[in-house]
């Protein structure tokens, strides 16, 4: 069991980066409790809650926050600190980690580790 | 045979249209609290998310009315438990009240034995000055630190488990206005829209009372107070007070709950002795022959209430009994 969560797999989680984003932006400003309930997943319909969840407020902060004159938009968590924000998942990559969990819940604690690591180059 | 001092009750409630429950706020978003659930559907398991209330919700109730009728027996009671916030005595800012001023420490190079008369010292002082401190337990975080239990214990209240996939979550739109005429700021719409989650079930959960340890120290198991009687008295008085008036909940103003008690049971005994989960159907009887049973075996009393058996017809009706049996039993 351990074996088949580790090595190839974890390369495969690319294709659900813009989710890494969002769960890192949330890690970021120190709200952990959406990172928290998908890193722990015991079943899919936990993640799928969480997520829905994490979506729901991040839609909120990304709507109602201002964007610069190139476009860009920053949240203020705290005085003076700013942060920018990562795009919107796709749909389509939704729906591929939903996919992805259902099959092996085991990918939502993957994904919730990169969203709490060191991103390896600078993103977009 | 000793004195009953446990108490035990089971609550049903149906609560319809209700915010009892809110947790995270985003933008204009608020959410009711939701759990896992696992349920059975089909002879197979299955995780589903319910509407549900926290116990810490329910104590928060439970505490104002205890506070409230611990003032009206003449009871003391903390400033800050008298305004509905239950900060306890938890550092030496919010326990100098209960020592005017000066609370006690520790000398410095200290030895075990005056560890523990230092602890109890405080834990007496706390105890004596507030009655919600008392029933309620503290964790004062000073040097020593000194922490007492909670005597009463509150489950969270859940859908119960027959029908729990009819519960509801929804979000209602609501409008707040602004001023339109004269001042109003730039930008400013004129109506702010929100959404509030509601929730919709016949919800349980347990509520035990330990009266045995009202007055008591945690520590020496001796008495600190001549008055526990009333003490106790006060303790079971708010628990009837917030059970008849569902005094528990976020957003009451606007929310309070259509609906109410639908199902009570109630034991009182000698023992740690809970009802069982009114989650689950047949709660009833299979409290009523849990006891029997303990009864048997250990050779303890125990007292059984039931709404709707006995002429116990409203909720009112087996809180009073409960208290009638206290009194009757000298608990009280
Ligand atoms: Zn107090």
């Amino acid at each position: 069991m351990v074996a088949k969560t580790m090595g190839t797999e974890v390369s495969g989680l690319e294709e659900f980066e813009s989710i890494v984003r969002v769960l890192r932006f949330f890690a970021a400003t120190r709200n952990y409790s959406f990172l928290d309930r998908i890193g722990n997943a015991l079943n899919p319909e936990t993640v799928e809650v969480a997520l829905r969840d994490a979506l729901r407020t991040f839609s909120s902060i990304y709507d109602a926050s201002p964007a610069d004159e190139k476009g860009l938009k920053y949240y203020e968590y705290e005085e003076g600190r700013r942060i920018r924000l990562p795009a919107k998942p796709s749909e389509g990559e939704v729906a591929a980690f939903l996919r992805a969990v259902w099959q092996d819940v085991g990918v939502a604690r993957r994904v919730a580790i990169m969203a709490m690591s060191v991103p390896a180059r600078e993103e977009r | 045979m000793g004195v009953v001092t446990f108490l035990s009750v089971g609550v049903r409630f149906e609560a319809n249209v209700e915010a009892l429950n809110m947790v995270e706020v985003s933008g204009n978003y608020a959410r009711h609290r939701r759990v896992p659930y696992v349920i059975t559907e089909g002879g197979r398991l299955k995780v589903v998310y319910v509407p549900a209330v926290s116990g810490e919700s329910i104590a928060h109730g439970y505490q104002v009315a205890l506070a409230e009728e611990a003032k009206a027996l003449g009871l003391p009671v903390c400033s800050y438990c008298s305004i509905g916030e239950f900060l306890k005595s938890m550092d030496e800012e919010h326990a100098a009240e209960k020592f005017d001023g000066k609370v006690p420490k520790l000398s410095g190079r200290s030895k075990k034995e005056e560890l523990v008369s230092v602890v109890g010292e405080i834990e007496s002082g706390i105890v004596r000055k507030c009655v919600v401190e008392d029933v309620g337990g503290f964790l004062y975080a000073g040097n020593p630190p000194v922490k007492r239990t909670s005597r009463f214990m509150v489950s969270y209240a859940l859908p119960i488990k027959s029908v729990a996939t009819y519960a509801t979550l929804e979000p209602q739109l609501h409008a707040r206005h602004a001023r339109t005429a004269g001042e109003r700021r730039e930008g400013a719409a004129e109506q702010m829209i929100y959404y509030v989650e509601t929730g919709t079930a016949v919800y349980g959960f347990t509520f035990n009372l330990d009266f045995a340890g009202v007055g008591v120290s945690s520590y020496s198991g001796r008495a600190l107070v001549d008055d526990v009687k009333k003490r106790r008295l006060a303790a079971a008085r708010a628990l009837y007070r917030v059970l008849s008036s569902q005094g528990f909940g976020a957003k009451l103003s606007r929310f309070l709950p259509g609906g109410g008690a639908v199902a009570m049971v109630a034991t009182l005994t000698e023992r740690p002795f809970t009802v069982t989960s009114p989650i689950y159907d047949g709660f009833a009887e299979s409290t009523r022959e849990r006891l029997e049973r303990v009864k048997a075996t250990f050779g303890e009393k125990g007292y059984y209430f039931e709404m709707g058996k006995d002429g116990l017809k409203t909720p009112e009706d087996v809180l009073s009994a409960v208290i009638e049996t206290l009194k009757k039993e000298g608990t009280i």
